[in-house]
Protein backbone atom coordinates (compact mmCIF):
# COMPACT_ATOMS: atom_id res chain seq x y z
CA UNK A 1 0.00 0.00 0.00
CA UNK A 2 1.53 3.72 -0.48
CA UNK A 3 2.12 5.56 1.83
CA UNK A 4 -0.56 8.48 1.40
CA UNK A 5 -3.00 5.45 1.79
CA UNK A 6 -1.83 4.07 4.81
CA UNK A 7 -2.00 7.84 6.04
CA UNK A 8 -5.60 8.22 5.44
CA UNK A 9 -6.20 5.22 6.84
CA UNK A 10 -4.60 6.33 10.19
CA UNK A 11 -6.71 9.77 9.88
CA UNK A 12 -9.78 7.68 10.06
CA UNK A 13 -8.70 5.59 12.86
CA UNK A 14 -7.32 8.59 14.69
CA UNK A 15 -10.73 10.46 14.12
CA UNK A 16 -12.87 7.75 14.94
CA UNK A 17 -14.52 7.91 11.54
CA UNK A 18 -15.19 11.41 11.70
CA UNK A 19 -13.30 11.87 8.94
CA UNK A 20 -13.22 8.61 6.06
CA UNK A 21 -9.93 7.05 4.50
CA UNK A 22 -11.44 8.41 1.24
CA UNK A 23 -12.14 11.82 2.27
CA UNK A 24 -8.88 12.49 3.54
CA UNK A 25 -7.08 11.25 0.42
CA UNK A 26 -9.09 13.08 -2.01
CA UNK A 27 -10.36 15.83 0.04
CA UNK A 28 -7.26 18.84 -1.82
CA UNK A 29 -7.61 20.85 1.80
CA UNK A 30 -5.86 20.72 4.83
CA UNK A 31 -7.03 18.30 7.36
CA UNK A 32 -7.72 20.46 9.71
CA UNK A 33 -9.88 22.01 7.15
CA UNK A 34 -12.08 18.93 7.41
CA UNK A 35 -12.50 19.17 11.06
CA UNK A 36 -9.62 17.02 12.67
CA UNK A 37 -9.74 17.90 16.44
CA UNK A 38 -6.69 18.26 18.62
CA UNK A 39 -7.07 15.00 20.38
CA UNK A 40 -6.96 13.24 16.61
CA UNK A 41 -3.95 15.09 15.49
CA UNK A 42 -2.22 14.15 18.99
CA UNK A 43 -3.22 10.29 18.45
CA UNK A 44 -2.25 10.60 14.36
CA UNK A 45 1.04 11.92 15.62
CA UNK A 46 1.37 8.65 18.10
CA UNK A 47 0.35 6.38 15.15
CA UNK A 48 2.49 7.50 12.74
CA UNK A 49 5.72 7.82 15.19
CA UNK A 50 4.55 3.74 16.40
CA UNK A 51 4.17 2.82 12.79
CA UNK A 52 6.92 4.36 10.84
CA UNK A 53 9.40 4.57 13.56
CA UNK A 54 10.05 8.60 13.21
CA UNK A 55 9.80 11.04 15.87
CA UNK A 56 7.48 14.37 14.80
CA UNK A 57 9.16 17.18 15.65
CA UNK A 58 6.28 19.63 16.98
CA UNK A 59 7.77 23.40 15.62
CA UNK A 60 5.70 25.13 13.58
CA UNK A 61 7.03 23.54 10.45
CA UNK A 62 6.19 20.31 11.72
CA UNK A 63 2.87 20.87 12.88
CA UNK A 64 2.22 22.16 9.13
CA UNK A 65 3.05 19.29 7.74
CA UNK A 66 0.70 16.97 9.85
CA UNK A 67 -1.83 19.02 8.00
CA UNK A 68 -1.18 17.98 4.60
CA UNK A 69 -1.15 14.01 3.69
CA UNK A 70 1.33 14.64 0.44
CA UNK A 71 3.80 16.69 1.84
CA UNK A 72 3.65 13.98 4.98
CA UNK A 73 3.55 11.26 3.11
CA UNK A 74 6.40 12.72 0.74
CA UNK A 75 8.47 12.84 4.31
CA UNK A 76 8.27 9.36 4.88
CA UNK A 77 8.99 8.01 2.16
CA UNK A 78 12.90 10.10 1.58
CA UNK A 79 13.05 8.93 5.29
CA UNK B 1 -29.95 -3.46 46.54
CA UNK B 2 -25.87 -3.63 45.52
CA UNK B 3 -24.40 -4.51 42.16
CA UNK B 4 -22.11 -7.79 43.29
CA UNK B 5 -18.94 -8.02 41.43
CA UNK B 6 -16.45 -11.25 41.59
CA UNK B 7 -13.92 -10.92 38.70
CA UNK B 8 -10.03 -12.78 39.20
CA UNK B 9 -7.84 -10.00 39.31
CA UNK B 10 -6.39 -7.99 42.66
CA UNK B 11 -3.21 -6.54 43.75
CA UNK B 12 -2.08 -3.20 44.47
CA UNK B 13 0.07 -0.83 42.85
CA UNK B 14 1.47 2.83 42.88
CA UNK B 15 -1.24 5.50 41.56
CA UNK B 16 -1.00 6.18 37.92
CA UNK B 17 0.37 9.69 36.55
CA UNK B 18 -3.23 10.76 36.04
CA UNK B 19 -4.49 9.41 39.56
CA UNK B 20 -1.09 11.42 41.53
CA UNK B 21 -2.27 14.49 40.01
CA UNK B 22 -5.66 14.48 40.25
CA UNK B 23 -5.28 13.07 43.94
CA UNK B 24 -2.94 16.44 44.68
CA UNK B 25 -5.85 18.85 43.53
CA UNK B 26 -7.98 16.87 45.72
CA UNK B 27 -5.82 17.40 48.77
CA UNK B 28 -5.70 21.36 47.88
CA UNK B 29 -9.68 21.50 47.63
CA UNK B 30 -10.51 19.61 50.40
CA UNK B 31 -13.13 19.58 51.93
CA UNK B 32 -14.73 21.02 49.24
CA UNK B 33 -13.27 18.31 46.94
CA UNK B 34 -16.68 17.13 45.83
CA UNK B 35 -16.44 19.86 43.44
CA UNK B 36 -14.09 16.91 41.17
CA UNK B 37 -16.99 14.64 41.28
CA UNK B 38 -18.87 14.17 37.75
CA UNK B 39 -21.52 12.01 36.70
CA UNK B 40 -23.18 10.47 33.24
CA UNK B 41 -26.77 9.63 32.72
CA UNK B 42 -27.67 6.25 30.91
CA UNK B 43 -31.11 6.49 29.45
CA UNK B 44 -31.73 2.61 29.46
CA UNK B 45 -32.96 0.57 26.11
CA UNK B 46 -36.05 -1.01 26.20
CA UNK B 47 -37.99 -2.18 29.76
CA UNK B 48 -35.45 -3.86 32.21
CA UNK B 49 -36.20 -4.63 35.77
CA UNK B 50 -33.48 -3.44 38.12
CA UNK B 51 -32.01 -7.15 38.85
CA UNK B 52 -31.20 -7.23 35.51
CA UNK B 53 -29.71 -3.83 35.20
CA UNK B 54 -27.68 -4.38 38.68
CA UNK B 55 -26.66 -7.58 36.89
CA UNK B 56 -24.81 -5.54 33.74
CA UNK B 57 -23.36 -3.28 36.36
CA UNK B 58 -21.90 -6.13 38.18
CA UNK B 59 -20.55 -7.41 35.13
CA UNK B 60 -19.13 -3.30 34.46
CA UNK B 61 -17.21 -3.28 37.44
CA UNK B 62 -15.75 -6.62 36.80
CA UNK B 63 -14.38 -5.24 33.22
CA UNK B 64 -12.52 -2.39 34.50
CA UNK B 65 -10.66 -2.69 37.09
CA UNK B 66 -10.69 1.33 38.19
CA UNK B 67 -14.50 0.82 39.51
CA UNK B 68 -13.60 -2.02 42.01
CA UNK B 69 -10.07 0.05 43.23
CA UNK B 70 -9.83 1.81 46.60
CA UNK B 71 -7.21 4.39 47.50
CA UNK B 72 -4.49 2.28 49.67
CA UNK B 73 -2.67 3.52 53.47
CA UNK B 74 0.31 5.08 51.20
CA UNK B 75 -1.20 6.97 48.34
CA UNK B 76 -1.45 3.78 46.45
CA UNK B 77 -4.24 2.11 43.93
CA UNK B 78 -5.97 -1.27 45.57
CA UNK B 79 -7.59 -3.64 43.24
CA UNK B 80 -10.74 -5.69 44.80
CA UNK B 81 -11.80 -8.67 43.10
CA UNK B 82 -14.92 -9.47 44.82
CA UNK B 83 -17.79 -7.04 46.16
CA UNK B 84 -21.02 -5.03 46.36
CA UNK B 85 -21.83 -1.72 44.90
CA UNK B 86 -24.67 -0.02 46.89
CA UNK B 87 -27.58 0.81 44.46
CA UNK B 88 -30.35 2.95 45.21
CA UNK B 89 -33.45 2.52 42.96
CA UNK B 90 -35.30 6.33 43.18
CA UNK B 91 -38.18 8.21 41.43
CA UNK B 92 -37.68 11.63 39.63
CA UNK B 93 -35.39 13.67 37.63
CA UNK B 94 -32.19 11.79 36.61
CA UNK B 95 -30.82 15.11 36.25
CA UNK B 96 -31.25 16.10 40.03
CA UNK B 97 -30.63 12.76 41.18
CA UNK B 98 -27.00 13.11 39.52
CA UNK B 99 -26.72 16.24 41.51
CA UNK B 100 -27.80 14.91 44.59
CA UNK B 101 -25.16 11.51 44.16
CA UNK B 102 -22.27 14.07 43.74
CA UNK B 103 -22.70 16.89 46.48
CA UNK B 104 -20.69 14.66 48.75
CA UNK B 105 -16.97 14.02 48.93
CA UNK B 106 -16.13 10.19 47.96
CA UNK B 107 -14.39 8.24 51.30
CA UNK B 108 -11.21 7.66 48.72
CA UNK B 109 -10.36 4.43 51.28
CA UNK B 110 -13.54 3.40 52.15
CA UNK B 111 -16.06 4.10 49.48
CA UNK B 112 -16.65 2.45 45.74
CA UNK B 113 -15.14 4.51 43.71
CA UNK B 114 -18.87 4.85 41.03
CA UNK B 115 -21.87 5.90 43.18
CA UNK B 116 -25.18 4.27 41.35
CA UNK B 117 -29.24 4.96 41.36
CA UNK B 118 -31.49 3.72 39.51
CA UNK B 119 -34.51 6.01 38.06
CA UNK B 120 -37.42 3.68 37.81
CA UNK B 121 -41.05 4.11 36.60
CA UNK B 122 -43.03 1.09 37.76
CA UNK B 123 -41.51 -2.33 36.92
CA UNK B 124 -38.74 -1.00 34.41
CA UNK B 125 -35.60 0.95 34.94
CA UNK B 126 -35.35 3.97 33.10
CA UNK B 127 -31.92 5.88 33.94
CA UNK B 128 -29.28 4.45 35.27
CA UNK B 129 -27.52 7.58 37.35
CA UNK B 130 -23.28 7.35 37.69
CA UNK B 131 -21.22 9.94 39.65
CA UNK B 132 -17.60 9.02 39.50
CA UNK B 133 -14.98 9.81 41.79
CA UNK B 134 -12.17 11.64 39.75
CA UNK B 135 -9.23 9.37 40.90
CA UNK B 136 -11.34 6.53 39.04
CA UNK B 137 -12.20 7.38 35.57
CA UNK B 138 -12.12 11.26 33.57
CA UNK B 139 -14.66 12.33 30.93
CA UNK B 140 -13.71 10.18 28.09
CA UNK B 141 -13.21 6.88 30.66
CA UNK B 142 -16.73 7.91 32.09
CA UNK B 143 -17.65 7.71 28.81
CA UNK B 144 -16.50 4.57 28.19
CA UNK B 145 -18.31 2.64 31.14
CA UNK B 146 -21.58 4.28 29.66
CA UNK B 147 -21.02 2.95 26.51
CA UNK B 148 -19.88 -0.97 27.76
CA UNK B 149 -22.54 -0.30 30.37
CA UNK B 150 -25.23 0.04 27.55
CA UNK B 151 -24.00 -2.68 25.36
CA UNK B 152 -23.73 -5.09 29.27
CA UNK B 153 -27.49 -4.10 29.59
CA UNK B 154 -28.10 -4.75 25.74
CA UNK B 155 -26.11 -7.96 25.18
CA UNK B 156 -25.00 -9.04 28.21
CA UNK B 157 -21.32 -9.07 26.91
CA UNK B 158 -18.76 -5.74 25.40
CA UNK B 159 -17.40 -7.14 21.69
CA UNK B 160 -13.62 -6.94 21.80
CA UNK B 161 -10.57 -7.74 23.20
CA UNK B 162 -10.66 -7.13 27.21
CA UNK B 163 -10.36 -3.49 28.34
CA UNK B 164 -6.89 -2.34 29.34
CA UNK B 165 -6.43 -2.01 33.47
CA UNK B 166 -5.14 0.39 35.78
CA UNK B 167 -2.47 -1.53 37.21
CA UNK B 168 -1.35 -2.52 34.07
CA UNK B 169 -0.56 1.24 32.92
CA UNK B 170 1.08 2.05 36.02
CA UNK B 171 3.47 -0.69 35.51
CA UNK B 172 4.25 0.53 32.07
CA UNK B 173 4.48 4.09 33.32
CA UNK B 174 7.08 3.35 35.74
CA UNK B 175 8.86 1.24 32.86
CA UNK B 176 11.73 2.23 30.60
CA UNK B 177 9.32 3.42 27.69
CA UNK B 178 6.94 5.19 30.10
CA UNK B 179 10.53 6.49 31.84
CA UNK B 180 11.45 7.58 28.08
CA UNK B 181 7.96 9.74 28.18
CA UNK B 182 8.02 11.08 30.99
CA UNK B 183 11.66 12.39 30.12
CA UNK B 184 10.72 14.17 27.32
CA UNK B 185 7.80 15.80 29.05
CA UNK B 186 10.14 17.12 32.04
CA UNK B 187 12.47 18.90 29.36
CA UNK B 188 9.60 20.66 27.56
CA UNK B 189 8.07 21.69 31.65
CA UNK B 190 11.72 22.80 32.06
CA UNK B 191 11.94 25.22 28.84
CA UNK B 192 8.46 26.14 29.60
CA UNK B 193 8.94 27.17 33.24
CA UNK B 194 11.91 29.40 31.82
CA UNK B 195 9.81 31.78 30.19
CA UNK B 196 6.64 32.12 32.33
CA UNK B 197 5.35 34.43 34.25
CA UNK B 198 5.38 33.06 38.17
CA UNK B 199 2.34 33.50 38.02
CA UNK B 200 -0.53 34.60 36.15
CA UNK B 201 -3.12 36.36 38.24
CA UNK B 202 -0.31 37.92 41.59
CA UNK B 203 -2.32 40.75 42.92
CA UNK B 204 -4.43 40.46 45.55
CA UNK B 205 -7.61 42.71 43.88
CA UNK B 206 -9.25 43.63 47.30
CA UNK B 207 -11.23 41.58 49.75
CA UNK B 208 -13.40 39.10 47.72
CA UNK B 209 -16.70 37.88 47.49
CA UNK B 210 -17.87 35.54 50.45
CA UNK B 211 -17.23 32.82 49.89
CA UNK B 212 -14.03 33.26 47.74
CA UNK B 213 -14.79 31.09 44.85
CA UNK B 214 -17.12 31.79 42.33
CA UNK B 215 -18.41 30.80 38.48
CA UNK B 216 -19.75 33.00 36.08
CA UNK B 217 -21.19 31.09 33.43
CA UNK B 218 -21.78 32.28 29.51
CA UNK B 219 -24.25 31.02 27.05
CA UNK B 220 -23.27 32.95 23.76
CA UNK B 221 -24.38 30.30 20.98
CA UNK B 222 -23.18 33.55 19.21
CA UNK B 223 -19.48 32.83 20.26
CA UNK B 224 -19.75 28.92 19.53
CA UNK B 225 -20.92 30.08 16.10
CA UNK B 226 -18.13 32.74 16.28
CA UNK B 227 -14.96 29.89 17.22
CA UNK B 228 -16.19 27.83 14.68
CA UNK B 229 -15.93 30.61 12.17
CA UNK B 230 -12.54 31.38 13.00
CA UNK B 231 -10.91 27.62 12.95
CA UNK B 232 -12.74 27.63 9.25
CA UNK B 233 -10.99 30.93 7.85
CA UNK B 234 -7.66 30.17 10.04
CA UNK B 235 -7.34 25.94 9.04
CA UNK B 236 -7.03 25.56 13.01
CA UNK B 237 -9.48 23.41 15.46
CA UNK B 238 -12.02 24.79 17.15
CA UNK B 239 -10.08 23.81 20.61
CA UNK B 240 -7.58 25.77 19.51
CA UNK B 241 -8.97 29.06 18.69
CA UNK B 242 -10.34 28.94 22.10
CA UNK B 243 -7.58 28.18 23.85
CA UNK B 244 -5.73 30.80 22.31
CA UNK B 245 -8.69 33.72 22.57
CA UNK B 246 -8.66 32.81 26.28
CA UNK B 247 -4.86 32.86 27.03
CA UNK B 248 -4.74 36.50 25.10
CA UNK B 249 -7.55 37.61 27.34
CA UNK B 250 -5.82 36.09 30.73
CA UNK B 251 -2.57 38.18 29.58
CA UNK B 252 -4.40 41.06 28.62
CA UNK B 253 -6.45 40.84 32.60
CA UNK B 254 -3.58 39.95 34.42
CA UNK B 255 -1.12 42.16 32.47
CA UNK B 256 1.12 39.70 31.22
CA UNK B 257 2.56 39.57 27.62
CA UNK B 258 3.52 35.97 27.96
CA UNK B 259 0.59 33.72 28.86
CA UNK B 260 1.16 30.44 31.08
CA UNK B 261 -1.90 28.30 31.07
CA UNK B 262 -2.27 25.02 32.30
CA UNK B 263 -4.63 22.93 30.03
CA UNK B 264 -5.98 20.02 31.07
CA UNK B 265 -5.32 17.44 28.46
CA UNK B 266 -6.96 14.11 27.99
CA UNK B 267 -3.97 12.11 27.37
CA UNK B 268 -5.72 9.48 25.44
CA UNK B 269 -3.31 9.40 22.21
CA UNK B 270 -2.30 6.31 22.35
CA UNK B 271 -3.51 3.13 21.22
CA UNK B 272 -3.32 1.41 24.42
CA UNK B 273 -5.10 4.25 26.34
CA UNK B 274 -8.26 4.01 23.94
CA UNK B 275 -10.03 2.32 25.90
CA UNK B 276 -9.46 2.16 29.82
CA UNK B 277 -11.52 3.89 32.33
CA UNK B 278 -9.22 5.42 34.25
CA UNK B 279 -8.17 9.24 34.86
CA UNK B 280 -5.40 9.68 32.20
CA UNK B 281 -6.25 13.55 32.11
CA UNK B 282 -3.55 15.77 32.90
CA UNK B 283 -2.26 19.60 32.86
CA UNK B 284 -0.23 20.73 30.42
CA UNK B 285 1.68 23.65 30.28
CA UNK B 286 1.29 26.10 27.43
CA UNK B 287 3.12 29.29 27.24
CA UNK B 288 2.34 31.86 24.32
CA UNK B 289 3.50 35.55 23.27
CA UNK B 290 0.05 37.40 23.32
CA UNK B 291 1.16 40.65 23.00
CA UNK B 292 0.51 41.13 19.04
CA UNK B 293 -3.10 40.82 17.06
CA UNK B 294 -5.09 37.90 18.17
CA UNK B 295 -5.02 36.48 14.34
CA UNK B 296 -0.58 36.42 15.10
CA UNK B 297 -1.15 35.02 18.72
CA UNK B 298 -3.82 32.04 16.74
CA UNK B 299 -1.00 31.14 14.19
CA UNK B 300 1.95 30.61 16.45
CA UNK B 301 -0.70 29.12 19.33
CA UNK B 302 -1.27 25.70 17.21
CA UNK B 303 1.95 24.35 17.26
CA UNK B 304 2.69 25.77 20.56
CA UNK B 305 -0.98 23.52 21.68
CA UNK B 306 0.18 20.56 19.70
CA UNK B 307 3.31 20.87 22.15
CA UNK B 308 1.95 21.23 25.52
CA UNK B 309 -0.52 18.62 24.58
CA UNK B 310 2.22 16.21 23.86
CA UNK B 311 3.81 16.88 27.44
CA UNK B 312 0.88 16.97 29.14
CA UNK B 313 1.35 13.02 29.24
CA UNK B 314 4.39 13.64 32.58
CA UNK B 315 4.96 12.19 35.67
CA UNK B 316 3.72 14.49 38.51
CA UNK B 317 7.14 13.90 40.58
CA UNK B 318 9.22 15.36 37.71
CA UNK B 319 7.14 18.45 37.46
CA UNK B 320 7.07 18.91 41.22
CA UNK B 321 11.18 18.58 41.19
CA UNK B 322 11.10 21.32 37.81
CA UNK B 323 8.67 23.59 39.52
CA UNK B 324 11.00 23.82 42.95
CA UNK B 325 14.15 24.18 41.04
CA UNK B 326 12.28 27.18 38.68
CA UNK B 327 10.80 28.31 42.24
CA UNK B 328 14.19 28.22 43.79
CA UNK B 329 15.99 29.90 40.89
CA UNK B 330 13.60 33.19 40.98
CA UNK B 331 13.13 33.03 44.72
CA UNK B 332 9.55 32.88 44.61
CA UNK B 333 6.74 30.46 44.12
CA UNK B 334 5.98 29.53 40.48
CA UNK B 335 2.51 28.44 38.96
CA UNK B 336 0.28 29.64 36.84
CA UNK B 337 -2.54 29.07 39.09
CA UNK B 338 -4.75 29.66 35.24
CA UNK B 339 -6.24 26.74 33.69
CA UNK B 340 -8.13 25.72 30.71
CA UNK B 341 -10.46 22.70 30.28
CA UNK B 342 -12.49 21.90 26.85
CA UNK B 343 -14.78 19.33 28.36
CA UNK B 344 -17.00 19.03 25.05
CA UNK B 345 -17.95 15.75 24.20
CA UNK B 346 -18.79 16.57 20.38
CA UNK B 347 -16.74 19.15 18.85
CA UNK B 348 -18.95 20.69 16.16
CA UNK B 349 -16.33 21.48 14.15
CA UNK B 350 -15.36 24.37 11.39
CA UNK B 351 -17.79 25.87 9.77
CA UNK B 352 -18.43 29.22 8.16
CA UNK B 353 -21.09 31.89 9.47
CA UNK B 354 -22.50 35.67 8.38
CA UNK B 355 -22.59 38.35 10.16
CA UNK B 356 -26.21 38.26 10.31
CA UNK B 357 -26.09 35.17 12.01
CA UNK B 358 -23.85 36.26 14.62
CA UNK B 359 -26.39 39.38 15.52
CA UNK B 360 -29.08 37.37 15.25
CA UNK B 361 -27.63 35.02 17.94
CA UNK B 362 -25.97 37.54 20.05
CA UNK B 363 -29.67 38.67 21.71
CA UNK B 364 -29.59 35.46 23.00
CA UNK B 365 -26.66 35.33 24.94
CA UNK B 366 -27.01 35.22 28.72
CA UNK B 367 -24.61 35.48 32.11
CA UNK B 368 -25.35 33.34 35.28
CA UNK B 369 -23.54 32.53 38.58
CA UNK B 370 -24.48 28.90 39.20
CA UNK B 371 -21.74 28.13 41.91
CA UNK B 372 -19.75 29.14 44.86
CA UNK B 373 -17.43 27.60 47.79
CA UNK B 374 -14.48 28.14 50.05
CA UNK B 375 -11.70 26.21 48.38
CA UNK B 376 -10.35 25.65 45.21
CA UNK B 377 -7.12 24.68 44.24
CA UNK B 378 -6.38 27.64 41.57
CA UNK B 379 -7.37 31.35 40.68
CA UNK B 380 -8.62 31.36 37.62
CA UNK B 381 -10.51 28.10 35.41
CA UNK B 382 -11.80 28.23 32.28
CA UNK B 383 -14.25 25.31 31.41
CA UNK B 384 -15.48 24.81 28.04
CA UNK B 385 -18.96 22.46 27.74
CA UNK B 386 -21.29 22.49 25.22
CA UNK B 387 -23.29 24.33 27.48
CA UNK B 388 -20.93 27.38 27.08
CA UNK B 389 -17.70 29.04 28.75
CA UNK B 390 -17.66 29.43 32.11
CA UNK B 391 -14.86 31.10 34.65
CA UNK B 392 -14.45 29.94 38.10
CA UNK B 393 -12.22 32.17 39.71
CA UNK B 394 -10.62 33.06 43.13
CA UNK B 395 -12.68 36.91 43.53
CA UNK B 396 -9.74 37.99 45.83
CA UNK B 397 -7.13 37.87 42.36
CA UNK B 398 -10.14 38.33 40.11
CA UNK B 399 -13.25 40.49 41.45
CA UNK B 400 -16.62 39.06 40.41
CA UNK B 401 -16.99 42.63 37.99
CA UNK B 402 -13.28 41.46 36.38
CA UNK B 403 -14.58 37.94 35.80
CA UNK B 404 -18.02 38.57 34.29
CA UNK B 405 -16.35 41.43 31.65
CA UNK B 406 -13.24 38.85 30.98
CA UNK B 407 -16.07 36.66 29.57
CA UNK B 408 -18.16 39.41 27.25
CA UNK B 409 -14.22 40.55 26.22
CA UNK B 410 -13.65 36.97 25.21
CA UNK B 411 -17.17 36.62 23.26
CA UNK B 412 -16.39 40.27 22.00
CA UNK B 413 -12.98 39.09 21.06
CA UNK B 414 -14.04 36.03 19.13
CA UNK B 415 -17.12 37.28 17.26
CA UNK B 416 -15.38 40.41 15.87
CA UNK B 417 -12.50 38.29 14.48
CA UNK B 418 -15.50 36.02 13.21
CA UNK B 419 -16.90 39.16 11.13
CA UNK B 420 -13.72 39.80 9.66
Amino acid sequence: MMIKERLAELVAESSDGEISAQEALTAGVPLSALGLTSIAQLRLIDAIESEFGVEIDLTDEGVALLDDLDALAGRLAAR
Amino acid sequence: MSADFAACDSGTAPLTWGQRAIWEAIQRTAPDDHYFNFGRVLKVPGRRPAAEVTRALGALAERHGALRTRLGDRAEQRLFAKGRLPVEVVAGDPDKVLDELAATRFDYSAEWPMRVALVADDDAVTHVVLVFCHLAADGLGAEIAVRDLRALILRGHVAGPRAPQPLELAQWQEGAEGRRVAEAAAAHWAEEHRRAPSTMFAEPGGDGSTPPIWRAMLHSPALGLAVRAIAHARHTSTSTVLLAATALLAGRHSGHDTCAMLPIVANRFRRDSLGIVSTLSQEGLFTLDVSGEFTDVLRAAGPAAMRAYRSAYHDPADRTRVVSAESERRGEPVHPNCCFNDMRLADPGPAPCTAAELDKALEDSALEWPMSQDMLNCRFCVHVTGEGVSLTADTRYLPRAAMERYLLDLESLLVETARR
